[in-house]
C-alpha cells in the first residue's frame, strides 16, 4: 500500500480501476458522477491507455462490447439515467459473457429527478434492467476505501465468470472525501490471456462472441451455461459486514452509505440500552440470504432502511421469511436519513 | 486595494471551507462580510449548505434563488457583482473546482479590480501532489480565469487524519512552488484540533463546518 490521500469517491474508484489494469474506458458525463469520467481522461493518458467520451450513455455500453470482446479490462460509469440508456447493451454482454465493470452513481428519481444521492434504482441493478435471465455481480461500498477494494475486486469477478459486474454506488459516496490507501498497481502484461477472445483467428479456430442463437434448442443450452454460472457465483461470492450482531435484540439491515448511517443509529440505540446491531451487505447480488436468515432467528425485529421506497426490503423479507417483523424506514428522491431519524423509527417499532 | 477574497483551486482543495472560515473569522471581528457560492460544478458539499449558520454571523450569503441552489447551473446571482464593488463589503467568493469552475472569474473579470485571488492547494490530492503537477494547474487555471492569482494557501491534510508532518510536508512543497511561480504563500491552513502546530507561513485555524451528518 502507498502513502494516504486525500479523495473523492469518484476518484477513489477512478484510480483503483487503473490499478486493477483497466486501461480502457468510455463514458459520458452526467452529475454526480462527472468527476469519474473527467478524472479517467486524466488517468488514461498518463498511464497510456484509451479514454472516449461516447456521444451518449448507448453508444459507451456498445463501444464496451467491442473492447471487452477483444480481451481489455473496461470499465464506464453513469449515474440513474444513464444507467437506464446502458440496458439493453449490458443485457447483450451479460449473454455474450463479457465481462466488465459499470459504476452507478445512483441519483434521485424517477425519470429526470434530481442530482442528490438515492438508492431507488436497487431493482434496475440488483434484478437487471434489462431484458432475458442474466444477473449481475453487485457491490455496494460504504466507504472510499471499500469502494477501492471492490471496485479491483469486480475487475478479478468480471474476468473469473466472464460476466459484467457493477458497483453500486450513491451520490454521496462519489462526493465525499476521505483518506485513503491504495494497493501497488498490477501490470496489465500479467493479467491471464482470456481464451475466448477475440484476438485475430490466423492459424487457430474462429471464436465467436454472441448474445444469438436462432435455434431454440441450442440457446436454451445458453441460457443454462448463464445460469450454471450464477449458481456459482451466488456459492463463492457473497459479502457482508455484521456490526454489533454478537448479542443482539434488534436488527437492521442497510447497504452502502446507508449502512454507515445506521451504524450511527445502533450507537445511539446502545446508549438508551437498546442492543441493536447492524447487517450490511456488500454483494447484492448475490444476496447473503442465509446468513442475514440465521441472524434473523435471534431477533423479533429486522428493520430495513434505505435510500428508496423499500427494494432491498424484499430481499430482506426473502431471508427472514416471516420469522421476525420486518420493518422499514426509507427516505426519497435523494434526501439522506439521519442517525436520529433512524432511531426514532426503530423505537416506533419497538413500541408498537 | 484589494479587499475582497477569492478562493480557486482543484477539486476537493479545501477552498469552501476556507472560504466559510474565513467569513466567519472575518464577520467575528465586526467586518461587513458577504460570501458568494459560485459553484456551480459541484452538485453538493457547498457553502450554501452553511447558509443559515453563516446568516447566523451576519454574513451575508449569496446564492442562486429559490429552489435553484440544489442545481449545478452556471447561474451567477447578480447580487455578486454587488458586493464584489461595494467598498464597504468584504467579499468572499467560493470558486468551483477546476478549469469549468474557475471560467466564472474570468465572467467577473471587469469587476475584479479590489479581488486578490488564493490559489489554494491539498498535496495530498491527485494532481496536485508534486510542484510539477501543481505548477502545471495554477497555469491552466490562471489562464482559463483570465485574471492573475496573489497568493497561494498551503492546505494539505487528510481530514481528521491530519498530522503535523503532513501539514509540513504541504508547505515544504508550497515553498518551492512559490519560489517557482514568485507569488507568496499568504497562509496555511490548520484543523483546529492541531492549533498549536508549527508553521513555516501564517497559520489560519480552521473549524470544520462540511461534515457529514453522521
Amino acid at each position: 500500500m502507498g502513502e494516504k490521500v486525500m479523495v473523492k469517491g469518484t476518484e477513489a474508484i477512478g484510480e483503483a480501476a487503473i490499478r486493477a489494469g483497466c486501461r480502457v474506458y468510455f463514458g459520458y458525463p452526467i452529475t454526480p458522477q462527472s468527476e469519474l469520467t473527467e478524472y479517467m481522461s486524466r488517468r488514461m493518458e498518463e498511464v497510456g491507455g484509451v479514454f472516449l467520451q461516447a456521444e451518449s450513455e448507448v453508444a459507451t455500453v456498445n463501444m464496451m462490447y467491442g473492447a471487452s470482446s477483444v480481451g481489455a479490462r473496461v470499465m464506464t460509469s453513469t449515474s440513474s439515467p444513464g444507467f437506464s440508456l446502458m440496458q439493453e447493451g449490458i443485457s447483450y454482454m451479460a449473454n455474450a459473457q463479457l465481462p466488465a465493470v459499470f459504476v452507478d452513481v445512483v441519483r434521485g428519481g424517477p425519470g429526470l429527478g434530481d442530482i442528490q444521492p438515492s438508492q431507488g434504482d436497487y431493482f434496475q441493478i440488483v434484478k437487471g434492467g434489462g431484458h432475458g435471465d442474466y444477473r449481475l455481480p453487485v457491490y455496494s461500498p460504504s466507504s472510499l476505501q471499500e469502494a477501492v477494494e471492490l471496485t479491483i475486486h469486480a475487475f478479478d469477478v468480471a474476468d473469473k465468470y466472464r460476466t459484467p459486474v457493477v458497483i453500486f454506488a450513491d451520490g454521496m459516496m462519489g462526493q465525499m472525501m476521505e483518506p485513503v490507501e491504495f494497493p501497488e498497481p498490477i501490470d496489465p502484461g500479467t493479467i491471464p490471456e482470456k481464451d475466448w477472445a477475440l484476438t485475430g483467428a490466423k492459424g487457430r479456430e474462429a471464436r465467436y462472441v454472441t448474445s444469438f442463437d436462432i435455434d431454440p434448442y441450442k440457446l436454451e443450452k445458453m441460457n443454462l451455461e448463464l445460469q450454471e454460472k450464477y449458481k456459482k457465483i451466488i456459492e463463492e461470492e457473497q459479502k457482508w459486514e455484521e456490526f454489533m450482531t454478537e448479542d443482539i435484540e434488534v436488527l437492521f439491515v442497510a447497504h452502502g452509505t446507508v449502512g454507515r448511517i445506521v451504524k450511527s443509529a445502533v450507537k445511539i440505540a446502545r446508549e438508551k440500552g437498546i442492543k441493536a446491531g447492524l447487517f450490511r451487505p456488500i454483494s447484492l447480488f448475490p444476496f447473503p440470504y442465509k446468513r442475514l436468515s440465521e441472524l434473523s432467528e435471534k431477533v423479533d425485529v429486522v428493520m430495513t432502511v434505505e435510500m428508496s421506497s423499500g427494494q432491498m426490503l424484499e430481499d430482506v423479507k426473502l431471508a427472514v421469511l416471516g420469522k421476525a417483523r420486518t420493518p422499514f424506514y426509507g427516505r426519497l428522491a435523494g434526501v439522506i436519513p439521519t442517525p436520529n431519524e433512524i432511531f426514532e423509527a426503530l423505537m416506533k417499532e419497538l413500541r408498537r | 486595494m484589494k479587499k475582497n477574497m477569492a478562493f480557486v483551486g482543484m477539486f476537493g482543495s479545501g477552498k469552501t471551507e476556507i472560504a466559510i472560515n474565513m467569513a466567519v473569522k472575518l464577520a467575528k471581528k465586526g467586518e461587513r462580510v458577504a460570501l458568494a457560492d459560485l459553484d456551480y460544478v459541484s452538485p453538493y458539499f457547498r457553502s450554501r449548505e452553511k447558509k443559515p449558520l453563516m446568516e447566523e454571523f451576519g454574513i451575508e450569503v449569496v446564492v442562486p434563488p429559490g429552489k435553484y441552489i440544489w442545481a449545478d447551473t452556471p447561474i451567477i446571482p447578480p447580487e455578486t457583482f454587488g458586493i464584489l464593488s461595494n467598498k464597504n463589503i468584504v467579499a468572499i467568493l467560493d470558486v468551483g473546482g477546476e478549469e469549468d469552475g474557475i471560467a466564472v472569474l474570468g465572467y467577473l473579470r471587469a469587476f475584479m479590480k479590489y479581488t486578490a485571488v488564493y490559489f489554494v492547494v491539498n498535496t495530498r490530492r491527485p494532481f496536485t501532489n508534486t510542484v510539477d503537477n501543481i505548477i502545471r494547474y495554477y497555469e491552466k487555471l490562471k489562464s482559463r480565469a483570465r485574471v492573475d492569482f496573489d497568493y497561494l494557501v498551503s492546505n494539505t491534510n487528510l481530514g481528521s487524519s491530519t498530522t503535523e508532518d503532513i501539514i509540513k510536508e504541504g508547505e515544504k512543497t508550497m515553498e518551492e512552488v512559490s519560489k517557482r511561480t514568485g507569488i507568496p504563500v499568504a497562509f496555511t491552513a490548520v484543523p483546529d484540533f492541531l492549533e498549536d502546530c508549527d508553521c513555516r507561513f501564517e497559520k489560519f485555524v480552521v473549524e470544520r463546518y462540511m461534515k457529514l451528518s453522521w
